[in-house]
């Protein structure tokens, strides 16, 4: 048995905002081969036909204005490239145009190809290549934040394909319920970053379970003090604002605010848990984007298992239903803790049905009232007691001592 | 391993008076869908329609979510000065509940009507 399962104690997950694997950490593809990044013959048709390719041309902040749109109907022509055949099949060739949509320029169009270098992300990469990479992460709907992040805390969208509130059906719960209920008693928490900022998860978890919400500085302060609890979900800060502390600037990412800020996030999340020894030994680290944004990544989203709803033709607003039967656009996703082997590159199908998947496993085990989605998603730590614990991340004998540090 | 430094973002990265994005109404919306349902004691007076900037968005979110936890606390807080019932509320097994202790039933015969006098 792992050594690193047998201490493994908390899973943290830190879900950011709306950027696609290939503009992030496409270009890893360069440092090494086995990522599924960008390569020279990758491109996107315009317009006006012409082919445009990826370029390293990405910027921290003001290229991406207006946001880019990933709704619904907006990400099936990005991955569809526009037909509505009945036998139409996925390509990814439908980003440029999707864009051109909205300002109707051709020059600024192309921009949607662009992607980030190496050194442009120095924790983001760092974290890919001294850890676990997943080279098929993705987002669970081909749609907007809302119902994806549903899918991180419910393992299902309850039907939803857009922003509206759900309501949560019984007898499906969040994981967090799920934790705190159980016997012997879990325990669970979301950070948001504080209350200016506050929760995605508004309707069902802020309105009726308050007390499962701390902020960011008490995720620090707990992190020091050892009290972090057994799982636990943060969230970015979702705007600018000013506070008795000085300004705080966005770093969920999420275009166009400032990709920098949110490298130096993750930074501090990640920073905090390796400065206190106990929690380092004992903390995996999940670090995901919610959806992709609008922004193009290359590999097809592959269909899976239908959930136990149907959106409407009307919901979708393509004019066809969905079953939830096939995955939304890869996202950028990496697995951090001192018992995985250096440069791990992981090429199993997860998305974020398999956070709340992973969690009721390892902590709970066996538990009926789950999604079909998530009874049907790979988990990404499997328990001790599992047949295929050999094919844990965490598989190291010997903790690590050379993880990489950030000036934080 | 060598230390890595992490670029801090410029200062122009602020900017609270960026148009408010399509997330944030959302979130404004559910804030909103929940606001709707405190007391009336606890919810703001900002007309959302109105919000335009991330700032305005900033300062709503802000004082709804802290409405929410003031609301949920002081009705924690009221239940707990509750005056607790008399032997408290204990709810105890069928098992060890004492039992009642059975009345012998006494059946007295009715009395028979005497039909009036006339």
């Amino acid at each position: 048995m792992p050594t690193g399962l047998d201490k493994l104690q908390h899973i943290v997950v830190l879900m950011m905002e709306n950027r696609s694997f290939d503009h992030m950490l496409g270009s890893l593809k360069a440092a090494d081969n086995r990522i599924d990044g960008v390569t020279d013959q990758l491109n996107n048709p315009d317009t006006t036909g012409a082919l445009v390719k990826p370029q390293p041309l990405a910027q921290f902040q003001g290229q991406l204005d207006p946001d880019p749109d990933h709704h619904f109907p907006a990400v099936d022509l990005q991955i569809f490239g526009g037909s509505k055949a009945p036998d139409r099949q996925p390509d990814m060739q439908g980003f440029v145009k999707s864009y051109f949509n909205q300002r109707g320029d051709v020059a600024h169009s192309q921009k949607i190809m662009y992607y980030f270098k190496q050194a442009d992300l120095p924790v983001l990469t760092t974290l890919a290549l001294e850890f676990a990479v997943f080279n098929r992460w993705f987002a669970s709907i081909p749609g907007p934040t809302i119902c994806n992040r549903a899918f991180a805390h419910y393992g299902t969208s309850f039907g939803r394909v857009d922003m509206s509130p759900f309501d949560v059906i019984e007898p499906i719960k969040s994981i967090y319920t799920r934790l705190i209920n159980s016997n012997p008693k879990r325990t669970a928490k979301v950070y948001y970053y504080d209350t200016t900022s506050s929760t995605m998860e508004v309707v069902n978890l802020l309105q009726n379970q308050p007390e499962l919400f701390g902020t960011h500085q008490q995720f620090l302060s707990d992190c020091d003090k050892g009290l972090l609890p057994d799982y636990c979900f943060l969230e970015p800060n979702y705007n600018d604002h000013e506070t008795d502390s000085g300004e705080q600037v966005a770093n969920d990412q999420h275009p166009d605010h400032d990709v920098q800020a949110g490298e130096l996030f993750i930074a501090e999340v990640y920073m905090r848990i390796k400065r206190n020894p106990k929690l380092w030994a004992s903390t995996a680290l999940l670090i995901v984007y919610d959806e992709h944004g609008g922004i193009y990544d290359h590999v097809v989203p592959p269909a899976c298992p239908p959930d136990n709803f149907t959106a409407s033709a009307n919901n979708t607003g393509t004019g066809m239903e969905f079953k939830f039967d096939r995955l939304g656009v890869r996202v950028p996703a990496i697995l951090v803790s001192p018992w995985i082997p250096k440069n791990t590159v992981e090429n199993r199908v997860f998305d974020h049905a398999s956070i709340p998947g992973t969690v009721t496993k390892f902590f709970l085990g066996d538990f009926a009232a789950r999604s079909p989605r998530e009874v049907n998603a790979d988990v990404f730590i499997e328990p001790q007691a599992s047949p295929r614990a050999d094919r844990n991340l965490l598989s190291l004998d010997t903790m690590r001592t050379d993880c990489p540090e950030f000036d934080v | 391993m060598a230390l890595i430094h992490v670029p801090r973002p410029s200062p122009k990265a602020m900017n609270p008076n960026r148009p408010v994005s399509s997330l944030l109404l959302t979130q404004v919306e559910h804030l909103q869908h929940a606001e709707r349902r405190l007391p009336l004691r606890y919810r703001t007076e900002i007309y959302t329609h109105a919000i335009k900037t991330e700032a305005e968005a900033a300062a709503y979110i802000d004082q709804v979510t802290k409405a929410i936890h003031e609301a949920h606390a002081d009705a924690a807080g009221r239940r707990a000065q509750r005056p607790k019932p008399k032997g408290g509320r204990k709810t105890r097994g069928a098992a060890e509940r004492p039992k009642r202790k059975l009345r012998k039933k006494v059946s007295t015969p009715r009395k028979k009507k005497t039909p009036h006098k006339k």
